[in-house]
């Protein structure tokens, strides 16, 4: 192992950088706070990017690990107590002053803290809690901070560093407990869940104790009360959530869809949110000024270095956002850094598409209603490369269209392949002033060359010769949208345009 | 009935415009022969034959006026959109906001969100185009350390639209104890922070412009730790330049420090 003992701040930076870049949740969004005189810094609710690097990906944080020392040896990573690379490590001054001289340049919106496991998870917590301590008493930084939960710390270490960060993570690493076994030994899911069960109880109480402050809800749970469904918390069983649990390990073709059954608690592997209740202790020495993990909790997951199919995916994603009230889960394209031979060998690139469906597909979870299994199916468990979810669910439910824009309820606005939320806010807005015309969806920003197809305005389609044809409509969608082509040559036709026929002149 | 239209010159400029709304609101012409023209430089783009032309002084009372009545009798909302709409950079957005303000005087707070009417869907697309171009340039701003003791931080910003107010809202809550300059190199002003949590927007003559823009040359050692950040913290096997380029334009780059 190479040490860097006496390494400048530069060569540090290099090193705790680079060994960052694979932790995919860069956002700074989720809490809205002031600045406040005598400190540095506010947060913005929707997060602001201040950058975007080579790969396309946002920055907005100072995202660094503490040290890249690590005493696990998980086959995915590339800081595993194995791989011979240089090691470096921070002192808390060091990451203080960084963030501070950042922030103030606005290069940054604030500090990702994470690290690999130096000593013990706890040693660990306790340099992280240190960091973060100095960071908001003595630099008196008041804006972000993104921290992760180190698996197997203490929970006294993870409540400090709760109530000093504005989100807190904890990587799920694999989407199935015999991936995380064969790929992070020395990780369980029983370490990983138990951290996330007890900042989700934290934040709930701290959301009582201070109100929205303390922790407003996220995007899935006013998605679910808006659509009348159980709320995030709540003791409904599915398939996902014994997946998520490790009761079972794969979701066989002939299962039911259960995700309205109702099933006890008899899970081992975490406990239900209710009975695991641990009191945030919180005294006069505390500042509780931003609340606990007001910002609240998000996971990620590796794509493509076990078996999954996407529908297991998004059926752990629907139970995480279910029973631990995330607010959000993150997908990363498996790369293979370490030529391990127990992985699987890519030619090529890692799975982008892949994970930019499964990116979609959670947007139509936590946004637009859809439930999991209205997505995907155990008979049908991969998303179509072509189209996007949407689309996708849409083309295979032809009898729900066409939508009428000028009396279609919100509900039904949001499943029209090309409106999105905004989109759908502004129609009903406007149609309280009068009826709307696609000129005026234009304006609205309608993706009409995606809409046209599902639409009518005032009884009309926008052109007449427009049919509601599964074969017509997916040859025109994909005529339309040449990125979906990218990567896969020209090869690839649906079927030959024939005027007569698909125009309807052939008398 | 056929009117001449009449033609509302005024100068260039936020009370310009709204002089001119004044004086076209209380003229009682009919609003649909009413045309408001900003004069760029004092000079109008076109002409049209059998239009009459009228002048108007900038008059910041009657402009005051406007702005009390559109608070007043239409939204705050309402009068948000304006200001953004008279912030851009586009010759129509006297004509739109004048009909806009025009309807919404009888339509209320609903004039917003009434994007059935084409001055709305206007005056819309012109405020999304403001709005979008003040977070870009809170994303993409960036401060450099002009003196340290005490510590004064400038940045160079080149935007279409006069945003500097908005954008120095945005920093004045979040650097409330700083020092700190934005200078708008299109617009030739600059709001100045100071420590105390005040600020104002300055038009600077072309020798301090000059004076602020030679600091730029500076260099300390904080760009360098950064530029390190930048270039580390790309993943190699996702590299995506096109990505890349439609998150971040080009246009913002000229000043950015990682891309100096």
């Amino acid at each position: 192992m190479i040490f860097q003992e006496n390494a400048t701040l530069q060569e540090k930076l290099a090193i705790l950088s680079d060994a960052a870049k694979y932790d995919v949740a860069c956002t700074s969004s989720g809490v809205q706070r002031k600045g406040k005189k005598g400190q540095i810094g506010n947060t913005e609710a929707s997060g602001i990017c201040h950058s975007f690097g080579a790969d396309g990906r946002c920055i907005s944080l100072l995202k660094i690990l503490f040290t890249n020392e690590c005493i696990y040896n998980c086959k995915y990573c590339i800081n595993r107590c194995t791989n011979d690379v240089p090691r470096a490590t921070f002192t808390p001054e060091e990451v203080c002053t960084l963030t501070m001289e950042f922030y103030r340049r606005n290069y940054i919106e604030g500090l990702f803290l994470s690290s690999g496991i130096v000593g013990s998870p706890d040693y660990t917590m306790e340099l992280i809690c240190k960091t973060l301590q100095d960071l908001r008493r003595i630099h008196r930084f008041n804006g972000y901070i993104h921290c992760k939960t180190i698996p197997g710390a203490s929970p006294e270490l993870v409540e400090e560093a709760g109530w000093y960060a504005d989100r807190m993570s904890i990587n799920l690493e694999l989407p199935t407990e015999q991936g995380l076994q064969a790929l992070a030994p020395n990780k369980s899911r029983k370490s990983i869940l138990t951290p996330m069960r007890q900042i989700q109880n934290g934040v709930a109480q701290s959301r009582e104790l201070l109100g929205m402050k303390g922790g407003n809800q996220s995007a899935y749970w006013y998605t679910q009360k808006r659509v009348g469904r159980a709320l995030p918390g709540s003791q409904l069983r599915s398939a996902g959530d014994k997946l998520l649990s490790g009761e079972i390990s794969q979701i066989a073709a002939h299962t039911q869809s259960d995700t309205n059954i109702s099933y006890p608690e008899k899970s081992t592997i975490y406990q239900p949110a209710s009975s695991a209740m641990t009191e945030l202790t919180y005294g006069k020495q505390r500042d509780i000024s931003r609340g606990f993990v007001p910002s609240g909790q998000s996971t990620q997951m590796i794509i493509g270095a076990t078996g999954e199919s996407d529908y297991e995916i998004m059926a752990v994603t629907e139970a995480l956002y279910q029973k631990f009230d995330l607010k959000r889960v993150f997908f990363s394209a498996f790369i293979n850094v370490n030529q391990d031979a127990t992985l699987p060998a890519l030619d090529g690139q890692p799975p982008l598409r892949r994970e930019h469906r499964l990116y979609q597909a959670d947007f139509l979870l936590r946004y637009y209603g859809f439930r999991a299994d209205e997505l995907l199916t155990a008979q049908r468990p991969f998303f179509n490369t072509y189209l996007d979810p949407k689309c996708d669910w849409a083309l295979s439910h032809l009898e729900q269209f066409p939508v009428e824009i000028n009396q279609a309820d919100f509900d039904t606005l949001l499943r029209v392949p090309g409106i999105g939320t905004k989109s759908a806010y502004r129609i009903m807005a406007a149609r309280r002033t009068g009826n709307l015309d696609y000129q005026a969806l234009k304006a609205i920003g309608v993706v009409l060359k995606r809409a046209i197809y599902f639409i009518t305005c005032n009884g009309r389609m926008m052109y007449p010769f427009l049919k509601i044809d599964e074969d017509y409509i997916t040859r025109n969608l994909l005529e339309n949208d040449r990125d979906v082509m990218k990567g896969f040559g020209e090869k690839v036709t649906y079927k030959q345009l024939t005027l007569f026929d698909d125009f309807g002149m052939a008398k | 009935m056929d009117k001449p239209i009449r033609i509302y010159q005024c100068e260039d400029s936020i009370n310009g415009i709204l002089s001119a709304i004044y004086e076209a609101g209380i003229s009682g012409y009919g609003h649909r022969f009413i045309r408001i023209q900003p004069l760029v430089d004092g000079q109008a783009e076109n002409m049209e034959l059998f239009s009459e032309y009228i002048s108007i002084e900038t008059d910041s009372r009657k402009a005051e006026h406007v702005i009390e009545a559109v608070r007043s009798k239409i939204s705050k909302q309402a009068y948000m959109y304006m200001m953004y709409a008279l912030a851009s950079c586009y010759a129509d957005r006297g004509d739109a906001v004048y009909q806009f303000i025009t309807y919404g005087f009888t339509m209320g707070n609903k004039v917003c969100s009434a994007l059935q009417i084409p001055c709305v869907q206007r005056v819309f697309e012109i405020k999304r185009s403001v709005g979008n171009e003040v977070h870009f340039f809170r994303e993409f701003l960036r401060f450099q350390e002009i003196q340290k003791t005490p510590s004064l931080l400038l940045a160079v910003i080149e935007p279409r639209h006069q945003i500097i107010p908005v954008l120095t809202e945005h920093f004045a809550d979040r650097f409330m104890s700083e020092w700190f300059i934005i200078y708008d190199k299109t617009h030739r002003e600059a709001s100045f922070h100071n420590a105390d949590g005040t600020w104002e927007v300055h038009v600077l003559t072309e020798e301090k412009a000059q004076k602020l823009e030679a600091y730029q040359e500076q260099r300390e050692e904080y760009v360098d730790l950064w530029k390190i950040f930048f270039d580390n913290i790309a993943i190699a096997e996702r590299t995506n330049a096109k990505l890349q380029n439609n998150m971040l334009p080009l246009h913002y780059r000229k000043h950015m420090t990682e891309f100096q």
